[in-house]
């Protein structure tokens, strides 16, 4: 059976280029490996073809699958999984890197990219750099391979056809029209990647992993090399370039967060957040071990061991979120492609290579007799290094529990309050870190004159205890250990600032540390104010009380909004207006009001909270937050009926005399007079009809009165019609359906909906303040580590 | 002795801190039965909805209140009163996790993780919408 619609040639093609790119990486590899050994020119020239031949295929790779999504050929697997016809097209890029197939090749495509920059740059380190770069290529290509060798699948690839490589398929319907590729729609991509953070969060964070090689990638050559310091000075920018870029990366996942995602914040200790925490804390201080070895020199084996394991940390990130193992613990990994075994043997070769390259080379280390001094910049800096390790590791422990479980057999879990739990833990780190970087600063490499130390320390100190003293009592913050954080994090921006401005005499030339340490400070400050002062103000305003149950059961978070209703929620007043469908989304729209001076309310703002439908993938509630310069007011929808549940009506009769009264559930009504000449009513009567309408005044809840006449008509006098008479807005209808002369009483049909309580929604309102020093501060230290880069860049 | 050997006794001393109260901090996955047999300490149970029994959300009583009703991997099947609103799309949860702790007759969770079949559906291949044909 052949089927015309499918694009066979662009598959092949695609196929075409991993199998280049695999064999070329590992010709590089063995190529650059043995013109480093042998110093062999030839080699050196086959390494050199291979890498470029390598990189033309991952960046052809790259382009055919970019084509297969861009023109929306279903007919390959991963375009029919990532996307569909309905996705509008900026985020072609989001479906992209959907899948672990096409995070690797972004990744893949990311080392490429440094790995060509190097070529040019790289003097002298070329063969074993590239050599390293070509080895971690080699491995992550094999997971985009998907071929069988020796019955084990490797990898998974991205090119494959859903109808002839998918068996699972090949038995449906669809598939027996020849034509099917014109039938046939994807399954399009996560809502919760449908955001504009997404399409450049992932490429950024990939970038900064991938930034991670270069440092080791140098570190492996000094090892392999015997230059154990050498290696230092290039691999110097390249590591305060990725401790930029991974860093704002790593944020931008939190803006992503606390954007578009219902889980009230910009940080969850979610294991996939946590996992590329760790990478940027360990290069942190592998970075700031370089920067004292250029100056003064410091233990070879830690520089070795923080450089190396930032890399393995980058690996075992990759490994965390992509090989399922984290299950249900987290709410963004991957789902398990069977690729679990792959991505440990990877991690295990690097880390095992790293160990046992140090292991090797450990004896002939230079031996750093020299003693640090207490008061030295490089002694400080040393620690806070060691500090930024053990607060990586302590992250790592606890989010590494599902693997833990996996090889011991245990059954650890983290606690149900996870942000609470790391937010102690890291605090105390926090602290001891700000505290560092503000001392630091004053204080010389080698020796300091203590006396002028204090003095320069206590200006920015007294400084930072005022504001710190003041602002802690204009918050009521109460807890030591957050003051002491409102301290340190003051002082280390103050501090900064300070030594910059009097005695790098504001110069830009060497400010770049400064301006890191600012914005970390910063950052710090920004995290810790919008983290403990954020207050729910969305508490439950129902007379049930939550906390009978006890103290654990008091998270009243969710405020009832029923539509038009306005209910007080913290400073504001709020109202649920009502909602809006739009495509997928419906709009809720909040209006937040305050009142004003002569007592009415005002409307302040509206926010339009939004659930995006989607049949497949689930629901997922969006927020929408008011941006103030010093407090944000997030709100999203925590609950909201979708299908309109109006119960089934009720229909009753009653036989009633002139000037009863009849009862509904919502209203009364009074049968007050007949009229035996309703023709206005009702235009299609004839001479020949007899029409009686019966006049009610009907009393709804709010006691309003309304008129309803239904009638009674005999046609030609023979047979009897009934013409009803309803008010819409309280779902109430009656008929007069005929009279009983004996009796002197009048039958009705009352047809009445069941009482439809407002729409309503279920809302959580959370106010963040002083959210935007965290976001200033990122940018600002994301600047100063760019900074930092050019000055050296400039040096040369 | 160097002062950063000092500072490497005291960092090793830390991590060996951090990890024996990061176990003694952390929760366990557990089944009803050790949940209930321990009704003071917090566990994860993780275990499937009962599609059969009601599930009460009554947002205008109390928005933060959720009863369901789980089975464990075991099958022992107990109430369930989630102290948060009802999670978007329950009815489609396949696993559910609850994090929290037995009082009485019923389980009550604080937190709630749910795995929905969104991810991967094998052999479910839908034609296109009626509008873009």
């Amino acid at each position: 059976m052949t089927y015309p619609g499918e694009h066979l040639t662009i598959g092949q093609i695609g196929n075409i280029f991993t199998v280049i790119a695999f064999a070329a990486s590992f010709m590089s590899m063995v190529a650059y490996f043995l013109a480093d050994r042998k110093n062999d020119d030839t080699y050196l020239r086959l390494g050199r073809i291979s890498f470029l031949a390598h990189s033309l295929a991952v960046i052809g790779m790259v382009a055919t699958l970019f084509i297969m999504i861009f023109n929306q050929y279903f007919e390959y697997h991963y375009v029919w999984q990532h996307s569909n016809t309905d996705m509008p097209m900026k985020y072609i890029f989001s479906c992209f890197w959907e899948g672990i197939e096409g995070s690797f090749m972004i990744w893949t495509f990311w080392h490429v990219i440094l790995g060509l920059i190097l070529f040019k740059s790289v003097k002298g380190w070329e063969a074993p750099v590239l050599s390293v770069i070509s080895a971690v290529q080699f491995f992550m290509l094999s997971m985009l391979l998907g071929s069988v060798i020796f019955g084990h699948k490797f990898g998974s690839n991205p090119f494959t056809m859903l109808l002839r490589e998918h068996p699972d398929f090949s038995n449906l319907p669809i598939f027996e029209n020849v034509n099917y590729t014109d039938a046939i729609d994807g399954r399009g991509l996560n809502p919760l990647l449908q955001n504009y953070w997404m399409v450049i969060h992932p490429p950024f964070v990939l970038f900064g992993y991938a930034t991670a090689i270069v440092p080791f990638a140098y570190a492996i050559a000094g090892l392999l090399r015997g230059k154990y310091i050498e290696w230092v000075k290039p691999a110097l920018s390249w590591t305060f370039f990725g401790i930029g870029v991974l860093g704002i990366g790593v944020l931008m996942g939190g803006a992503w967060a606390y954007e578009s995602l219902s889980f009230g914040g910009f940080w969850a200790w979610d294991p996939v957040e946590n996992a590329s925490l760790v990478p940027w804390l360990t290069m942190v201080g592998a970075g700031h071990l370089m920067l004292i070895q250029r100056k003064k020199g410091v233990s070879v084996l830690s520089l070795f061991f923080l450089t190396t394991i930032t890399f393995c940390l980058v690996q075992y990130a990759s490994f965390l979120t992509k090989s399922g193992v984290l299950g249900e613990t987290s709410v963004h990994s991957f789902t398990d492609l069977g690729m679990t075994g792959q991505l440990a043997v990877s991690l295990i070769f690097f880390c095992v290579l790293s160990i046992v390259l140090i292991a090797i080379n450990y004896k002939r280390f230079p031996t750093h007799e020299k003693e640090e001094s207490i008061t030295s910049r490089e002694f400080w800096m040393f620690v806070s290094s060691l500090i930024l390790l053990v607060a990586a590791f302590i992250i790592s422990f606890s989010t590494s529990f599902p693997v833990i479980n996996k090889l011991f057999g245990t059954n650890l879990a983290t606690t149900g309050e996870r942000i609470d739990y790391y937010n102690q833990w890291i605090t105390p780190f926090a602290i001891i870190t700000s505290l560092l970087l503000a001392i630091g600063q004053y204080l010389k490499y080698t020796k300091n004159d203590m006396r002028s130390f204090w003095k320069n320390i206590s200006i920015s100190a007294g400084l930072s205890t005022i504001i710190a003293v003041a602002s802690a009592i204009a918050m009521e913050m109460r807890n030591p250990i957050y003051i002491a954080l409102l301290f340190t994090s003051l002082l280390a921006t103050t501090a900064n600032t300070h030594y910059w401005l009097l005695f790098l005499k504001g110069k830009m030339k060497s400010a770049s540390a400064s301006i890191a340490h600012i914005g970390f400070g910063l950052l710090l400050l920004g995290v810790l104010i919008s983290t403990t002062e954020s207050e729910v103000i969305s508490t439950n305003s129902s007379l049930y009380d939550i906390s009978v149950l006890g103290e654990d059961f008091s998270n009243n978070e969710n405020i009832l909004l029923m539509q038009n209703d306005t209910l007080i929620m913290g400073d504001f007043f709020v109202s649920y207006r009502g909602k809006r469908a739009e495509d997928n989304f419906i709009h809720y729209e909040v209006e937040y009001m305050q009142p004003n001076e002569s007592g009415e309310l005002e409307k302040q703002f509206t926010l339009y909270p939004y659930l995006q439908l989607n049949p497949r993938m689930g629901n997922v509630a969006e927020p929408y937050t008011k941006h103030y310069l010093h407090k944000d007011i997030y709100t999203h929808i925590s609950y909201a009926e979708l299908e309109d549940k109006s119960e089934d009506a009720i229909l009753e009769e009653h036989s009633v005399g002139l000037g009863d009264t009849i009862f509904t559930k919502t209203s009364f009504m009074v049968f007050d007079s007949l009229d035996r000449t309703p023709q206005k009513r009702f235009g299609g009567l004839t001479e020949n009809d007899l029409a009686i309408g019966a006049h009610f005044t009907l009393f709804d809840v709010n006691t309003k009165a309304h008129q309803l006449e239904p009638l009674f008509v005999l046609r030609n006098r023979e047979f009897s019609m009934t013409v009803p008479d309803s008010i819409p807005d309280l779902g109430i209808k009656i008929s007069f359906d005929g009279i009983d002369p004996e009796n002197e009483s009048f039958k009705f049909r009352i047809l009445e909906e069941a009482p439809k309580f407002n729409d309503f929604i279920v809302m959580k309102a959370i106010v963040f303040p002083g959210i935007n020093i965290l976001w200033l501060g990122c940018i600002v230290m994301g600047l100063g580590s760019f900074l930092s880069v050019w000055q050296r860049i400039r040096r040369k | 002795m160097k002062k950063s050997h000092i500072a490497l006794i005291i960092v090793i001393a830390v991590l060996i801190g951090a990890m024996i109260t990061a176990i003694n901090d952390s929760s366990s996955y557990a089944n009803f039965a050790e949940a209930f047999a321990n009704p003071t300490d917090e566990f994860h149970v993780v275990g499937q909805l009962n599609r059969e029994k009601e599930m009460i959300y009554d947002p205008l009583t109390n928005p933060d209140e959720f009863v369901f009703y789980m089975y464990d991997i075991n099958n022992e099947e107990h109430k369930v009163v989630l102290h948060k609103s009802k999670p978007q799309d329950f009815e489609r949860s396949e696993q559910i996790v609850l994090i929290g702790q037995a009082q009485g007759d019923a389980f009550h969770a604080n937190e709630i993780l749910m795995k929905c079949p969104s991810k991967y559906t094998e052999g479910e291949v839908t034609a296109k919408a009626e509008s873009n044909s």
